[in-house]
Parts: structure tokens; sequence; C-alpha cells
């Protein structure tokens, strides 16, 4: 596999001084339609998304009278704070477990194994198989009566009967988590993997020889080089699991008793399932606001050093 | 003061010793968690069913059967899902592919008023979520009586890989020498001959890779096709769940001989073009 650096893709050469092109007038031209497509297909909807947040508004039965914050004032004294709760753990849950994961499978791959080349593409196949899918295949290893999860267990005789995980609260929140752990930690290992091949060798050795240890090495040389790719995979993995649908609509619809509903599940059934659109914007508001905030984080951090953004 | 071959190098060749252990230990247990629910799907898909509801399973397969992978050709319904699924998320990919070329080279080789603005519209798109997103696209296209047609599948994907496509291009137009354009038009070339005679030919890999990701976003996506179309539009990830979580449920055999065919695309695109993938998977730009 070739070097990668983290950051740039790895087309080779060094990167261009900022164009001299000043035709401004075909340069507009050549983005409108991407521009117009994305104002019409996001920018309007996700607006109007939130405007609705404020409208007395049904799927069915159609509305739309101004209610300002009642919505919001509902939402709040409801579902917010359990809805929050399960959002965090959720995100934070499947950023940290895919990233610890990730990251010793990032260093067992930069060791010295048999058929490295080979593992390193081989470890990407989970990350290969659709949200949908995996979740399927996690259900069907933890499924009560004929799942395999269960069958290891008894016969180590760690459970004398079976276990049906999916219908606790919290083992179906850590079931949904293995799930998405299992897809998304060779991502995880295939970005740190790209970074540690970024440390000179030289630096490495010169630490071996003032004596540093395994452990000081990894601490002195390796996580202060890996810092940005780390930034980057642990706030990029944030946003994208503050928001993630499929294996938790899929293995436990947001059950069982609400126990697994984060914002995700919650705007989508009280859109779709309970008809309430005025909620389900309210939810969606409050939803936009907690996300920004990392959002922004990731946006200052991620652009450092782009010449575009400074 | 010791020699260095004393026992110092003893402390040194045994730490070797054990740390070699130690990474193989390691690897294993990565490996298990890794490999083993695809050994599991691969498994499950084969047996018979007598054997699928056994308890305790047998690790190994008894007996091998292809009947649920026949299951799946002779239903009728998944079929036209799969249809959907490979005429969507192509047609989705090759679409946003067209568009974000011009954008990409745009927002890499000319410098005017918007221009961040956009970029930053660009990157944060992705970051929003579908779900709300998905209220909004629900009634516009509703208003529009475009619900459960083909164009609101394309559209709604064009929501996620539009911006992927633009990032990932511009990512690799940046690395093209402005001299090189510079010169084009010097010797006449209009701006169309330069994108389609000069730029296309030189990132033709970035655009196999680009247009790769985006067909495996599309191919993935459940929760627009689960909503703004019905059952004979729908794409396989929607689809899947509506049969087997809910007509079939519990045909757990069938389910896993879906879940791998549905797999298969991605995993033969991913060995055709593994060095793309990673090096577009490390660019940063696309979801994990």
């Amino acid at each position: 596999m070739e070097r990668v650096s983290p950051i740039a893709p790895a087309t080779g050469g060094r990167r261009q001084r900022p164009g001299r092109l000043k035709d401004t007038q075909t340069a507009i031209l050549l983005v409108l339609p991407a521009a117009a497509l994305l104002l019409a297909i996001i920018v309007y909807p996700l607006l109007n998304s939130m405007l609705i947040g404020f409208l007395d508004k049904s799927l069915i039965y159609g509305g739309g009278a101004f209610v300002g914050f009642k919505n919001l004032e509902a939402v709040l004294n409801n579902e917010f704070i359990p809805v929050l709760g399960n959002t965090l753990v959720f995100a934070i849950g499947a950023t940290l477990l895919p990233f610890f994961i990730g990251f010793g499978a990032a260093l067992i791959l930069n060791g010295p194994i048999p058929a490295r080349g080979f593992l390193r593409g081989a470890f990407l196949l989970p990350w290969l198989v659709p949200s949908v899918i995996a979740s399927f295949l996690w259900l069907w290893i933890f499924n009560a009566n004929y799942g395999v999860l269960n069958g290891f267990l008894r016969s180590l005789g760690v459970l004398s009967q079976n276990n049906s995980w999916l219908s606790s609260g919290g083992s179906a929140m850590l079931a949904v988590l293995i799930a998405k752990t299992w897809q998304t930690f060779p991502w995880i290992a295939v970005m740190l993997l790209a970074g540690l091949q970024t440390i000179p060798a030289d630096q490495m050795e010169s630490a071996a020889i003032d004596g540093a240890n395994r452990w000081n090495r990894f601490t002195h040389v390796t996580l202060p080089h890996l810092r940005n790719v780390i930034g980057i995979v642990l706030l990029l993995s944030l946003i994208w699991n503050f928001q993630h649908f499929e294996t938790i609509y899929v293995m436990t619809q947001g059950g069982p008793a609400k126990a697994t509903t984060t914002f995700s599940v919650a705007v989508y059934q009280t859109a779709f399932q309970a008809f309430d659109l005025g909620k389900a914007g309210a939810l969606g508001i409050l939803w936009m606001l907690l996300l920004s905030i990392v959002v922004i984080v990731y946006l200052r951090f991620g652009m450092r050093g782009e010449e575009d953004f400074a | 003061m010791k020699t260095a071959s004393g026992p110092w190098m003893a402390t040194r060749a045994s730490e070797r010793a054990l740390g070699r252990i130690g990474l193989y230990a390691a690897l294993a247990l990565a490996m298990f968690f890794a490999f083993f629910p695809i050994y599991w799907m691969l498994v499950t898909s084969l047996r018979p069913n007598a054997e699928v509801f056994a308890f305790p399973p047998t690790l190994l397969p008894q007996t091998l059967t292809l009947e649920h992978y026949a299951n799946f050709i002779k239903n009728p319904q998944l079929l036209v899902y799969l249809g959907n699924s490979v005429l969507v998320a192509t047609t989705t990919a090759l679409g946003s592919l067209i568009i974000s070329v011009y954008a990409a080279y745009s927002f890499s080789k000319f410098r005017y008023t918007g221009r961040r603005a956009l970029m930053f519209l660009v990157l944060s798109a992705q970051m929003f979520p579908q779900a709300l997103l998905l209220i909004s696209l629900y009634l516009m296209f509703s208003e529009l009586k475009m619900l459960d047609t083909y164009a609101v599948l394309v559209l709604s994907f064009t929501t996620f890989t539009l911006p992927l496509c633009i990032w990932m291009l511009k990512g690799y137009f940046d690395h093209i020498p402005t001299d090189l354009i510079e010169a084009a038009k010097i010797d006449g070339a209009g701006q169309m001959q330069i994108i389609h005679r000069i730029l296309v030919p030189i990132v033709r890999p970035a655009l196999v890779a680009t247009g790769i990701f985006a067909f495996m976003r599309g191919w993935n996506d459940f929760i627009y096709a689960l909503t703004l179309v019905g059952k004979s539009k729908q794409t396989l990830p929607p689809g899947l769940v509506l049969t087997y979580i809910g007509e079939f449920q519990s045909q757990w055999a069938d389910m896993m001989a879906a879940s791998l065919l549905v797999s298969l695309p991605l995993v033969i695109a991913f060995i055709l073009f593994q060095r793309q993938i990673v090096s577009g998977l490390t660019a940063g730009a696309v979801k994990g």
C-alpha cells in the first residue's frame, strides 16, 4: 500500500499555489449548477425544517399556523432530556469504542506481521458492509433464541440460560454500539495507519537509542505526530454519530421503551410515524444547535492550515 | 559500566520476543472481531434451516446448501429492489460527478467573491442531519407531485453525493499546476476544452475513486429510499428491512444470503480499486 498523507489526497506532488485565473464570469457559470442544486435540496429544506418547528403542522392534516415556542416548550418538557442522553451515550460510545479498537488495529497493522499488505486491505471488509446489512448481521448474532453469542456464552458456562440482549435498555444500547463499532473501526484504523506511516523511522530509532521504552516512544513520538489525524477522526466520528440513524433504527427502532431513541430516530418517528411535523421540527432545531457546536469546532480545527479558508 | 553485550542486550531480546507474542495475540483478537461476523454471515447463508435453528449452533456447517441464494433470485420483489439500487446509485454517482467536475474546477482554480462561502457550504453540507432534511424534502417533493419517482431518489441522494464529489475532486484539482491551464489558454483553448481535453484525462483515476464513493453512499442509503418512495421504487436497504424485519421475520439464513449479495458489489469494487479507495478515504472527505 502506498504511503498517503492523512489530510491531502495522495495524488502526489506539491500543492499548487492558489490559481491565478481571474475569469470570474466563467468561474461562476461553472459553479452555478452545483450551487443552485445545493441551495434547492439542502439549504432551503434545512431552514424550512427548522421553521416548521414554530408551526402547528401535521403530515396528514396539513395546517401550518404559527405557534411560536409552543413546540419547543413541549419538546423541552418531555422527550428532550432522555433523547439527548441517549444521543450522547451513542455518539460518544460509537466514537470512543471504534477509536480505541481502530487505533489498536492500526498499530498492529503497522507492526511486523505476516501478510501485512493483504491484512491491511482485508481489515476494511466490515467498513464495506452497508450499515443496514451490518445491523442485520448483529441482530442475528445477538438473537435471543438461536444467536451465536448466546451459544458461545452458554457453552462457556457464562450464561445458564439465553439472554435476550435487545429487550433490556442497557444491553440494547451496547448491542447497537458494538454493531456500529464493528462497522467503523476499520475507517479509523486506515486513517491512523496512514498517519503512522508518515512517522520518520529515524525519530523512532533515536528515541529507542536514547533508552525510551515502547510506552515512552508511543507517548512521546507516536501520539504527538498523530495529533492532527486523531483530532479529525474523533471530531468527524462525533459529528456523524450524533446523527446516525440506520443501525439504531434497524436493530431496535429506538426501543426497548425508547432506551435507544436518539435525535435522528426521534425526529424520524415524530415526523413520519406520529405525523407531528411541528414537534419534529422543534426537536430538529435543538439537534442542529448542539450539532453545530461540534461542526464549528471541526471546521476551525480541520481548516487550520487550509490556505483557502485562511 | 556494563558492556553492551551484558544484561542490557538480554532484556532487549526478551522484550522483543515478548512484544512479538503480544503483537500476534492482539492480531488474533482483532482478526476475530473483524472477521468472525463475516464468517458467520457466510456460514449461516450456506446451511439448511434445520441447522440455522439448532441451538447451540455448530461453528462448522454440517451440510451446505444454496437454497437461500435461490430464494433471493426467485423472489421477484427483491429483484425489483436490486434493479432500483443499481439504477439509482449509478445515476446519482454519474450525475454528481458531472456537475462536480465543473464546480470543483471553479473552486480550485479561480478566485471570486462568494467562493469561500460556497465552499464552506459544501463542506458543512455533509454534516447536516438527514432525518431533519427529510421532513422538508418530503413536503417539497410532495408539493411537486414527485414522491414515488426515481427522480426523487436521485435528487435526495444528491444531497450527500454532490458535496462529497465536489470536495474530493477539488482536492485532486489542487494538485494540477495552474501553469498547465495557462499554457493551454495561450494555445487558444477555451475553458470547456481545458476541462474536457486536459483536466478530465489527468484526473481520471480520481474520478473513478470519487465515483465509487458516490456509488457506495447511494447504494447504502436507507432513510430517503425508505420514506420518499413506495415498494416499486425502493432500493435494497429499505427493501430488505421491509422484507426481513417485517414480512419474512426470522428467515435468518435468507437474510444473510441477501446481505452477502448486497455487500458483494462493494467488495468487488474495493478489490479492483483498493489503492484509489484507500487514498480517497484518508483524504478525510469520506464518511467512515
